[in-house]
């Protein structure tokens, strides 16, 4: 169980982290997301004591990070897969983190077997790809076996395959009744992994809810109607009160009738319809509706300033 | 089930004493899991006893029952080479334990897994004091060894026999473990390794050497309090009357790694990693 209480973080006048509070529960996947520079990698420094919050308190277990013995056996996390010596082998950077927490060499060969480093394990980390880089850190998140778990964006440079054994690792270890926070700025992703989300934009908390729910609140539900009669179609669905939007390869977005309700007014009508489809706002759309406004760095602001000028 | 995991966490709480070994040990795993570590020892090493059997050479012909070049006597003389080639990498090893875990990132996954700082940092100063006062002890004894035998037969060389010899040579080595401390701390107080190395120059050289061309009563009243005079003071059989006795020269080549230490622990615990 992770706790957040009212957690601010100021970096001389930068705000990075604003009022946040939320829950992490056991039992789930929880998807911590947002866009790049939102906060999440900060608010898990502060969760574990690497960071001293400007104000607020984050718990694990109900208790401050600095305050746990034997920390690696309550929390297992990955932060910076690419923070290691380069000089040292897998084994011996298992090896000395495990020893800093009293565990056995037993559980450092068990989680090598468990990354599929096993091979690997006398070769120095400096020539691992990135995604060895990413198993050997979840390696290290798992040494303690602890009933809480972080990973910091841990899909980054695995191939499909190792997407794959991720998702299936972080519902299993939920499954086993840990507590697991999953941080990612691609909603694809986590729509596939979480069942619980933390969406986050410029430091402030913009959603904790159920995957579920997200999808069924977002508000972006339309019916796109192709017709050679769009014009005339348009202006009947109009006076019933629907909302239409034209598309740019003639199609029609409606919104305000639901299908049937369509096909039956252009079948009064005479009016064909080729295509008649009920469409869901993706959770990926949900998602960019939630931080369009929070957005630091974002394409199309440049791109806007570079017309202008 | 969370709540049995955690009761489970609990009840496994080790001793005060079974941690501070964890901290020591996952410390010690990591200087030995390096290979530069080794490199750079053998290396320091060679290079010393090579440069000690040069510089004995030239002692010993410079003339019988004379007194030696540079007015060195020749328990200080044994360990010139030493002081600079043994030193300063052995220093370097020091702290880049901090340095380069600050380069890499290594530093969070560190504070991760042992989050008191103080206890950290402890457990750096053990595993590299003790690492650097084996180190000083050998390669003291080696260089003391060697200029000794090379000077016997035009001078006499001393043996370990002689009163105050088997103390100055200790010392010898002690000033290797007071300087790798201290450079521990620059590590972590300054995080980068070029600016740490420089700043580990300037305290344990420059500032003896800026001492070194003050008028006559300052160039000892001040030049006593630095590592550099302080060590020529502990390793010499007749210690010079203007510095510090050579106890009090202990004093102040302890004094400065405990006090960059401290100084390292206040800074480490307030700052994010």
């Amino acid at each position: 169980m992770i706790e957040l209480d009212r957690v601010t973080k100021r970096f001389g006048p930068v705000t990075a982290i604003d009022d946040l509070s939320f829950a992490v529960r056991p039992g789930h996947v929880t998807g911590f997301l947002g866009p790049n520079g939102a906060g999440k990698t900060t608010t898990m420094r502060i969760i574990l004591g690497l960071d001293a919050p400007t104000s607020g308190t984050a718990l694990v277990g109900g208790r401050r990070y600095q305050q746990i013995v034997c920390p690696l056996r309550l929390v297992g996390a990955l932060l910076d897969a690419s923070a290691v010596h380069g000089g040292r082998t897998a084994y011996d950077h298992l090896l000395s983190v495990a020893r800093s927490n009293g565990i056995g060499r037993s559980r450092v060969a068990q989680v090598l077997e468990l990354t599929g480093l096993s091979d690997v394990a006398r070769h120095r980390v400096g020539t691992f790809s990135l995604g060895m880089k990413q198993r050997l850190g979840i390696a290290g998140a798992l040494l303690g076996e602890a009933p809480v778990l972080m990973f910091d964006e841990p899909v980054n440079g695995l191939d499909p395959e190792g997407v794959r054994w991720i998702r299936l690792l972080l519902r299993r270890l939920a499954a086993e009744g840990r507590t697991v926070l999953v941080s990612s700025h691609l909603m694809s992703e986590m729509a596939l992994t979480a069942d619980h989300l933390i969406i986050i934009g410029r430091g402030r908390l913009l959603a904790d809810t159920s995957t579920d729910q997200l999808t069924k609140s977002s508000a972006r539900a339309d019916v796109l109607v192709k017709s050679p009669g769009a014009a005339e179609l348009t202006s009947l669905l109009t006076a019933r009160g629907a909302a239409v939007t034209a598309e740019g390869d003639g199609g029609l977005a409606v919104t305000g009738l639901d299908a049937p309700a369509i096909a039956d007014l252009a079948a009064q009508h005479g009016i064909a319809v080729y295509e008649l489809v009920p469409r869901q706002a993706s959770l990926e759309q949900a998602y960019m509706d939630l931080t369009a406004n929070s957005t630091d760095y974002r394409a199309g602001a440049f791109a806007g300033n570079a017309e202008e000028n | 089930m969370t709540t049995v995991q955690f009761r489970a966490a609990e009840a496994q709480v080790p001793s005060l004493a079974t941690r501070a070994r964890d901290v020591v040990a996952f410390e010690w795993t990591k200087l030995r899991s390096i290979r530069s570590t080794y490199i750079t020892v053998l290396i320091a090493a060679a290079v010393t006893i090579g440069a000690t059997v040069i510089v004995g050479h030239a002692f010993a012909s410079a003339g019988a029952h004379k007194p030696l070049p540079g007015g060195f006597s020749t328990t200080v003389a044994s360990f010139l080479a030493y002081a600079e080639y043994t030193v300063i990498p052995v220093s370097v090893l020091a702290l880049l334990q901090f340095t380069s875990e600050y380069g890499t990132g290594l530093i969070r996954t560190t504070f991760a897994a042992v989050p008191r700082r103080w206890a950290l940092l402890a457990g750096k100063a053990v595993v590299v004091g003790v690492a650097a006062l084996a180190i000083g002890e050998v390669l003291a004894f080696a260089c003391f060894a060697i200029v000794q035998a090379l000077l016997s037969g035009s001078h006499g060389g001393l043996s370990l026999a002689h009163p105050g010899v088997i103390g100055a040579v200790l010392a010898g080595g002690f000033v290797l473990c007071a300087c790798a401390l201290t450079a521990l701390a620059l590590g972590a107080i300054i995080r980068h390794t070029a600016g740490a190395i420089t700043a580990a120059l300037v305290i344990m050289y420059l500032v003896a050497g800026l001492c070194m061309v003050l008028p006559s009563p300052w160039k000892d009243d001040i030049g006593r309090f630095t590592m550099a005079f302080a060590a020529s003071q502990v390793i010499a059989l007749h210690p010079q009357a203007g510095l510090f006795s050579p106890a009090a020269s202990m004093l102040v080549l302890a004094a400065w790694p405990a006090v960059a230490l401290l100084i390292a622990g206040i800074v480490i615990s307030r700052r994010d990693a």
